[in-house]
């Protein structure tokens, strides 16, 4: 196994194995709620797995609109939920 | 050059079949790593028949023939002198390759009903559970409902169960008894006994409860409700019970991706099961020349079916004759695809399981109330009119999602039927994959 990865989260620090997507990384330390929406702010997960739904997307770096189901989590990546 | 868009089985089958003909073939792929969505092994080989996945797997790594280009998200495609120009994203750069030759295998993903609760966290399709699982090595959830209808839940059921999570129900809408209905199709695929009985030793196994004709109607975070359902998928009144859990893997078979082919401008149709197909000959030849489509978006069929076309898309492509038993092999593995269908048909007693207040689109956050206000107050007829009044469809996910049950829903509230044009139309899009305008102006576009 090799070493745990280290990333943020909307603040909090969290750890996952490399080839991990984020959601993967942040749903196996039970953080379930990935972003909110922009109209109605209701709570979002992964929903269909492998980058079709886009309910998932995160900011990874400064960039947004990230599937967090599809991009893996990378050493010292700063990932939050809204810009 | 031959170049193949997708490396799940029907890809791969093709690029080995090229391969071992001697020629050079690339495999451009959106994942990671090789095997699509079916096919996903992070750390080591398991399930029914994982063998022959690996053989393939292998296959693809270490023919010096064979590249695969991974993480590649091809955004649209085009017809250039002398071939064609496809354009993709790796981590956000723009990059262009361009072939002579093209076999699409663009594979599939679940299709999802609306239900009251359904876009809360905690619902998710199986395809989503098994990747997290398989691709990922997590568990969706700790008490888990597997539900939906076909025969792709029981892997997943299974491998949530093997990995140690608990499967709180598995609920097949449909009755077992429906296979009656095509025994030709069943005598003629004995293997799929031995498939269906591997799957039945690990439900005893792993005692997981297999409940037919019911399905999960609503969720809210902490329990799921799972109402008995008629064939149509209507509630039966009364029926329902709260059952606690904290996830909800629930698919209504597949929906094809067919927007690649569409660009190059490639014949669809309207498949038995309402989703919209290419037109393919007995060769996997579409109906636009040096393009081959194989796979689930020449029909919902699972990985043997995809395997067979992929490798006669493959045979084809390099100028090798088809043998009469691998003709008869796809042909057996059709009837088995048709036999699916009928199996595991999707009513519409669905659209009575959303409030008013669920989002039908859960990228714009369009409510059955507004699409329904669009209908009766503005005067939508059709699904693109309902579209364009309610945003249902526009968001990111370009309609993938609801675009379907979007069109049901109008079709129902007018009194008619969804047309095959309306199908085909919303099937399609002009690009493949969401590209911002700073990527596309950036200029690190490269040959």
């Amino acid at each position: 196994m090799s070493a745990p990865i280290n990333f943020t989260f909307n603040g909090s620090t969290y750890s996952g194995e490399a080839g991990q997507s984020i959601a993967a990384a942040l749903i196996s330390q039970d953080q379930r709620v990935l972003r909110t929406t922009r109209f109605d702010e209701a709570p979002r997960s992964i929903f269909c797995g492998i980058g079709i739904c886009f309910d998932c997307v995160v900011v990874v770096n400064g960039i947004a609109n990230q599937r967090s189901c599809l991009v893996e989590i990378t050493e010292g990546a700063v990932i939050v939920s809204k810009q | 050059m031959i170049l193949v868009i997708g490396g799940g089985p029907a890809g791969l089958a093709a690029a080995v079949a090229i391969a071992r003909n001697g020629q050079e073939v690339t495999i451009l792929d959106s994942a990671p790593r090789a095997g699509g969505q079916y096919w996903r092994h992070r750390t080591r080989v398991d399930g029914y028949k994982s063998e022959k996945s690996a053989m393939y797997l292998q296959e693809v790594a270490q023919n010096p023939l064979i590249h695969f280009i991974s993480g590649a998200n091809v955004w649209s495609a085009s017809r250039v002198k002398d071939g064609f120009a496809i354009n993709y994203l790796v981590s956000g750069n723009e990059l262009t390759v361009t072939a002579q030759k093209l076999i699409l295998a663009t594979g599939a993903f679940d299709r999802s009903l609306p239900f009251a609760g359904w876009d809360l966290p905690g619902v998710m399709t199986p395809g989503a559970a098994q990747s997290l699982l398989k691709g990922h090595g997590v568990l969706a959830g700790r008490r888990v409902i597997v539900a939906g209808t076909g025969p792709f839940l029981l892997p997943v059921a299974t491998g949530i169960a093997a990995a140690g999570g608990t499967v709180v129900g598995l609920y097949e809408a449909q009755s077992p008894l429906r296979w009656a209905l095509s025994p030709v199709a069943l005598l003629l695929n004995p293997s799929k006994f031995a498939e269906l009985l591997y799957y039945a030793k690990q439900v005893r196994k792993y005692r997981i409860r297999i409940q037919f004709g019911k399905g999960v109607t609503a969720f809210d975070t902490h329990s799921a409700v799972v109402s008995r359902l008629s064939s149509d998928l209507e509630v039966v009144a009364g029926s329902e019970e709260k059952i606690e859990c904290d996830v909800v893997a629930v698919g209504w078979g597949f929906t094809p991706d067919v927007t690649l082919g569409g660009i190059l401008g490639c014949a669809q149709k309207v498949d038995l099961d309402g989703t919209v197909i290419f037109n393919v000959d007995q060769n996997q030849r579409s109906s636009q020349k040096d393009i081959w489509i194989a796979g689930e978006a020449t029909g919902i069929g699972g990985s043997d079916l995809a395997l067979v076309e992929g490798e006669i898309a493959g045979l084809d492509c390099v100028g090798i004759g088809i043998s009469p038993s691998l003709a008869f092999r796809k042909i057996r593995k059709t009837l088995f695809a048709r036999a699916l269908q009928k199996s595991y048909p999707v009513g519409n007693g669905w659209k009575k399981w959303s409030r008013n207040t669920t989002k039908i689109c859960r990228c714009e956050e369009v409510s059955l109330q507004d699409i329904a206000d669009s209908v009766t107050d503005l005067g939508a007829f059709d699904s693109r009119t309902a579209k364009l009044f309610t945003r249902a469809g526009m968001g990111l996910c370009q309609g993938r999602i609801c675009s379907r049950n979007v069109s049901e829903i109008v079709a129902g509230l007018q009194g008619c039927q969804v047309s095959d044009n309306e199908r085909i139309g919303y099937s399609n899009r002009p690009i493949a994959t969401p590209i911002s305008l700073g990527e596309l102006s950036d200029g690190k576009s490269t040959k």
